[in-house]
């Protein structure tokens, strides 16, 4: 992948393909580490992974976020283990929550969110698509809301913290705009 | 960061103060334990000890009522989160097995029952 | 990209159906019949709710007036033509009204004695606050024994109502509530309500269920705080309770409740509290007063008698008397109680 200039084949693929293709391999790493993670809940996370998400967002667009972050759910739940489980069942809740309100802020007007403002918008979106569904699915009992609380602050705490490293991995992304290959690097780094 | 991340990051800091004092505003001594299994609730009462076995999705469930609280003692599941809760007493204390679907809420007299009969 | 959007799709209706389809209880509290009622309506529709609970307000009400023992009433008016020995014209609701009343009466062995108004009147019960002042003397009692009225000095028809014991006053107080109760609970149904407790002061019928679970009701300690049984009603039952502990007055530290024995003419002896379950609340009222007078030698035959079978009954020892079926469904929520399970068969 790294040397296609001396490929005699011609894949119709892009550099810009490419990155989402690293990027959804770096969300999917980050989602099962995220998977050992402990939580009140067995399944809700935090959602670090979004992360990726929230830059591909930025970078490529909506649609592209959708593959990326499909793609991590998919596959991450097929690597742990857990594909069609409850588990995958709440990871897939908040991404599609994610996508949901990163929709439509990409339907508002003016220069709308910047990445902190995203990533917790994501964050609080990708908490609760998980615990209703939880709530939903699995345990629909009033006492579940006694941990939302915490689980809330967590999702707001790692929401800001993903800003954080969104807008320092934007400026990086930003340094290498002719030549994608080196801020590539730069994302693997991270 | 542009006016609407100060926004958001406004809604967030009046969010969470909102959740923890709808949610967790009371907390009394509970009198019972509302336990579920699946889509089926029990109530128990707290005042007597006891060990109750339940046979969740993954397996049987082992919950331990002692002088007035209640916990997870031993579970199927692999995180075992619910048995890391430890003892639950006050009303609206609740702990969860999600992979076992089993749940327990603390309650308190008033929202055991629909009526009262006198 | 479609597969996506239809997973979107089911997902935000599944998530939105659950907010809005999932009925929501409404509670509201009425003061009427005398005593406060509380209304239950589990509803997905907060202004259907309402209009269940004005239609029992209405319900308990009409009744009220109806049948009021001793506040200017179309009763008090009945009662002042019996003691004169003159005919009654009546409608078709009071013809039923005073049937069903006659009936468990005569079941009752006229334990439940709707005739004794005026020992009650003599008691001072015919009051919404009984002062604490002397009980009436063994004389006046005894004036009012000599003629014993009860149901079954009363001529009923379809049109007319009749006694030929002048010293029949009619107090519908052991039945009255239930059967306002059971009114309220029919024009509920009619109404489209499926899922309802009506609570009159204690005593209930509920319908339905609550969101795929039964209702779960208390039984109130008859001496202590807290909760001395539970249980769980589904689809439609009704639970009262005759206690000693309702109505009362001290005097010179005696203690004279509100349940008349029509054979003493003294507050009965001996119980303490009587519970009773059934689908109609006019058959669970009038029998929970019947069996408390019964006390705990006579109730199982009288409870046969009157066709309940899910009673418990506690007396001064706070043993608790249960029917096999009531001992069956109850659970005890208090500790080492002294049981007793009366009558193998019903």
């Amino acid at each position: 992948m790294n040397n296609k200039a001396n490929s005699g084949i011609t894949l119709k693929s892009t550099q810009e393909d490419h990155l989402i293709a690293w990027l959804a391999a770096l969300a999917i790493a980050i989602h099962i580490i995220e998977s050992v993670l402990p939580s009140p809940l067995p399944g809700v996370k935090p959602g670090l992974a979004n992360v990726i998400t929230i830059a591909v967002f930025i970078r490529f667009g909506w649609r592209a976020a959708v593959w990326v972050s499909m793609l991590r759910v998919l596959v991450g739940s097929i690597l742990i283990g857990t594909f069609l489980s409850p588990t995958f069942m709440l990871s897939f809740s908040g991404a599609v929550a994610t996508l949901i309100v990163l929709w439509l802020a990409s339907q508002l007007p003016g220069r709308g969110f910047g990445p902190i403002g995203l990533c917790l918008l994501a964050a609080m979106a990708h908490m609760f698509g998980q615990f209703y569904t939880a709530y939903l699915l699995f345990i629909p009992h009033e006492g579940l809301f006694k941990l939302l609380p915490l689980l809330m602050t967590a999702a707001v705490i790692f929401g800001i913290i993903s800003g954080i490293i969104v807008r320092s991995m934007m400026h990086h992304l930003e340094k290498g705009t002719d030549g994608i290959t080196p801020s590539q690097r730069n994302v693997q780094e991270e | 960061m542009t006016r609407a991340d100060y926004l958001i990051v406004l809604f967030a800091a009046l969010l969470l103060p909102y959740l923890y004092v709808s949610q967790w505003s009371s907390s009394e001594v509970g009198t019972t334990a509302a336990i579920m299994n699946g889509d089926k609730t029990i109530a128990v009462s707290l005042a007597h000890d006891h060990t109750l076995t339940i046979d969740g999705a993954l397996g049987p469930t082992i919950i331990k009522i002692e002088a007035g609280k209640i916990r997870f003692a031993t579970s199927p599941c692999l995180g075992k989160q619910c048995i890391h809760s430890g003892w639950l007493q006050q009303t609206g204390e609740f702990a969860a097995c999600l992979p076992n679907r089993i749940s327990v809420a603390v309650l308190g007299d008033a929202p055991r029952f629909d009526s009262i009969n006198f | 990209m479609k597969w996506l959007w239809l997973n979107l799709t089911l997902l935000l209706a599944f998530g939105l159906s659950g907010c809005s389809e999932s009925p929501q209880v409404h509670q509201a509290k009425l003061f009427t019949l005398g005593t406060l009622v509380d209304v239950t309506v589990l509803h997905r529709d907060e202004a259907a709710a309402a209009r269940a609970v004005e239609i029992v307000e209405s319900e308990l009400a009409t009744v009220n007036a109806q049948w009021h023992a001793w506040r200017d009433s179309p009763l008090t008016q009945i009662n002042q033509q019996l003691a004169l020995g003159n005919t009654v014209a009546i409608d078709a609701a009071t013809y039923r009204f005073i049937q069903q009343a006659q009936t468990l009466a005569s079941h009752s062995e006229q334990r439940f004695n709707p005739a004794i108004g005026a020992l009650v009147a003599l008691w001072g019960f015919h009051s919404d606050e009984r002062p604490d002042s002397a009980p009436p003397t063994q004389e006046a009692i005894n004036a009012l024994l000599k003629s014993a009225p009860s149901m079954a000095d009363i001529t009923l028809t379809e049109t007319t109502l009749s006694s030929n014991n002048r010293a029949v006053q009619l107090d519908f107080g052991a039945f009255g509530k239930g059967y306002a109760i059971d009114q309220a609970v029919a024009r509920l149904k009619q109404s489209g309500i499926e899922n309802a407790i009506v609570n009159a002061g204690g005593d209930l019928r509920a319908i339905g269920s609550k969101n795929e679970r039964p209702w779960r009701i208390g039984i109130r300690h008859p001496t202590a705080a807290g909760v001395i049984a539970s249980l769980e009603i589904i689809d439609d039952e009704s639970v009262f309770t005759s206690g000693n502990y309702e109505r009362f007055f001290d005097f010179s530290g005696q203690r004279y409740h509100h349940i008349i024995d029509p054979r003493s003419g003294y507050p009965a002896q001996g119980t303490v509290s009587v519970t009773v379950i059934h689908r109609s609340a006019a058959v669970a009222d009038a029998a929970a007063t019947a069996l408390f007078i019964a006390g705990a030698e006579q109730w199982p035959r009288i409870a046969r008698q009157m066709g309940v079978d899910e009673v418990m009954l506690i007396d001064e020892q706070l043993t608790l008397h249960m029917t096999p079926k009531m001992a069956q469904r109850i659970q005890l929520e208090i500790d080492d109680a002294e049981l007793n399970i009366v009558g193998g068969e019903q």
